[in-house]
């Protein structure tokens, strides 16, 4: 199903003539409007109308989570306060939030490009959608509810947290789609089953995102749910969620690019890498008014695949999210994604999804330790079956990752329980 | 019924969780008749024969415990100089293998009760027998413990 089939299947020579006018728009705009866009675009000896076409967007300066920070509040708004209608803050978890604003325009056009993402991955105006995305200045809850009743479903804004309450809810109310962080929807899946209710829900769509999560992880949740589970992407600094969404394919996500330019860079040496090379993920946006971004920094390690996809969308696909260069431990020179542990932990059969990463320096020298919670599944009366456990995940890491892991049998809901986005590295190093 | 169910119980390997489990059977009124601890480096296991299994499982379950029931064998040896020994190389010729062993005191005349888990239980339990080695059930440990 597709929602907006005539820009969805947009050829892709009239699509980029498409973003080529809505970048120079949107250049003028910043240019004029925007003092910080002024004041970069002279230091890199540039003017709107330097840029001549699309292969010209690198030679933009890039925009970064400090200049947003620097610009604490409002100084990245390119329009006065009395035409902007929502303000939204990054979830951020360290220093000063980044603050973000939409006019009514940007709004409608959010709840658009949501509404667009919900029927990519499935969902119709017939399903009743369980919204357990944050409400508040996260943009999860809002994004979601928006787009979701701009395609007619009904929406329950239940927000995250009241996991019981939540679920009877879901029993009662026949929820048939349910957005949320996939960690959030990991701890309802084991309440749902632990109450012994799995048989009396009715969910068919999951919409998960705001988080990096592995393939395994997908297929859990699916098992266990009896759902497909869909990965949505977006981030705050840019709108929120519905910046890329999976199809039906389950071959990456588009990223809508009448709205957006996606290109991927080195994040080290910060050269634009070709398509399906993996880098850091760098999105210029072209449709928003009150605050546009040129070449912002996602941080979110990705590629892009350009084979066309099965669907029959023209808009190009992002691989699903491996991890963001801020969130990558690097482990005695080797880099490690939680999401690359969390496959070699669900691959073991009976193992808990629930996991910590704890990262430490000792002599010297950085060691990981990766707790795991048992549960009553794997759970042997005799020490060297746990042992053998312990190091049979011990080696699994080394086959696939190369380190050395010391691995952590933990008692079962020892470690923190996240409604939200979870924390999945403990960094005690001191350097 | 020859086999008897043993409680077995996952803790972190920290100051208080042993006591945790313990309390958790004292305010529930379950009396503890054999206990014994087993360790890892970050993990120990805690193994229990109670009166009532069934019950002080569930309890120890309710309260956020990993744990599991397990058959073993609880079996009565007289107390006596080599009587161990005597048990030991019945099973060792029937190639029964011992997976772990704890004891406990009983208020058995001439007797002592060795807890064991063993590879293979039907065999054990006819080697036992046929060694005239005694077996003590359910209601044994009720009575006689």
């Amino acid at each position: 199903m597709i929602y907006d089939n005539e820009i969805e299947t947009l050829p892709r020579e009239a699509l980029e003539a498409l973003q080529f006018k809505r970048l120079q728009q949107t250049l003028e705009h910043v240019y004029a409007l925007v003092p910080f866009y002024k004041e970069a675009f002279r230091k890199a000896n540039i003017t709107p109308s330097d840029i001549k076409s699309l292969k010209d967007l690198h030679k933009l300066p890039f925009t970064t989570k400090d200049d947003l920070r620097d610009s604490y509040p409002y100084g990245m708004f390119s329009m006065p306060i009395d035409q902007i209608v929502r303000i939204h803050a990054s979830s951020g978890i360290t220093g000063k939030p980044t603050v973000v604003g939409y006019s009514k325009a940007d709004i409608e056009e959010w709840s658009q490009l949501m509404a667009r993402s919900f029927v990519a991955c499935g969902v119709t105006s017939k399903d009743i959608i369980q919204n357990a995305y944050g409400y508040g200045l996260f943009t999860g809850g809002l994004g979601a509810h928006y787009g979701a009743e701009k395609l007619g479903a009904a929406v329950i804004p239940i927000s995250g947290g009241n996991t019981k309450k939540q679920i009877i809810i879901m029993v009662d109310f026949k929820s048939t789609v349910l957005t949320a962080t996939p960690s959030y929807a990991q701890l309802l899946a084991d309440t749902i089953e632990e109450m012994g209710l799995l048989d009396k829900i009715n969910l068919r769509v999951g919409v998960f995102g705001a988080e990096p999560w592995s393939e395994s992880m997908r297929q859990k949740l699916e098992g266990k749910l009896h759902i497909t589970a869909m990965d949505i992407y977006g981030l705050s600094e840019i709108m929120g969620p519905g910046v890329a969404i999976e199809c039906e394919a389950k071959e990456g996500l588009h990223i809508w690019e009448d709205a957006f330019i996606p290109e991927i860079i080195d994040p080290d040496t910060q050269e634009p890498l070709e398509d399906g090379q993996e880098g850091e993920l760098v999105i210029t946006t072209i449709k928003k008014q009150a605050m546009p971004l040129i070449r912002y920094r996602t941080k979110d390690i990705t590629k892009i695949i350009k084979e066309p996809c099965k669907c029959g969308r023209t808009h190009r696909r992002i691989q699903k999210i491996l991890g963001r260069s801020d969130d990558m431990i690097i482990i005695r020179g080797v880099n490690v994604f939680p999401s690359q542990i969390e496959s070699v932990l669900m691959e073991i059969e009976g193992l808990s999804p629930h996991y910590q990463l704890i990262v430490d320096r000792q002599n010297n020298l950085d060691t990981l330790e990766v707790q795991v919670e048992v549960d009553s599944k794997i759970f042997s009366d005799e020490i060297r079956k746990l042992q053998g456990l312990q190091n049979q995940i011990q080696k699994d890491i080394k086959d696939i990752l190369g380190i050395t892991t010391k691995v952590t049998l933990v008692e079962p809901r020892t470690l923190l329980r996240s409604e939200g986005k979870a924390k999945r590295v403990i960094d005690k190093r001191k350097i | 019924m020859k086999r008897i169910k043993q409680i077995s119980v996952f803790v972190e390997n920290k100051p208080g969780r042993l006591l945790d489990v313990v309390e958790v059977l004292g305010s529930n009124d379950i009396d503890i008749k054999a206990i014994s601890l087993a360790d890892s480096s970050d993990f120990g296991i805690v193994r229990l024969i109670c009166e009532d299994p069934e019950s002080a499982y569930k309890v120890i379950a309710k309260n956020d415990f990993t744990a599991s029931l397990t058959e073993v064998l609880a079996i009565a040896i007289s107390d006596k100089p080599g009587s161990l020994a005597k048990v030991l190389r019945a099973l060792k010729e029937s190639g029964i293998n011992i997976e772990y062993m704890y004891g406990f005191s009983a208020k058995m005349k001439d007797y002592a009760v060795m807890i064991m888990k063993v590879s293979n239980l039907e065999e054990t339990i006819k080697c036992c027998i046929s060694n005239n080695i005694r077996i003590l059930s359910e209601s044994d440990i009720k009575s006689v413990v």
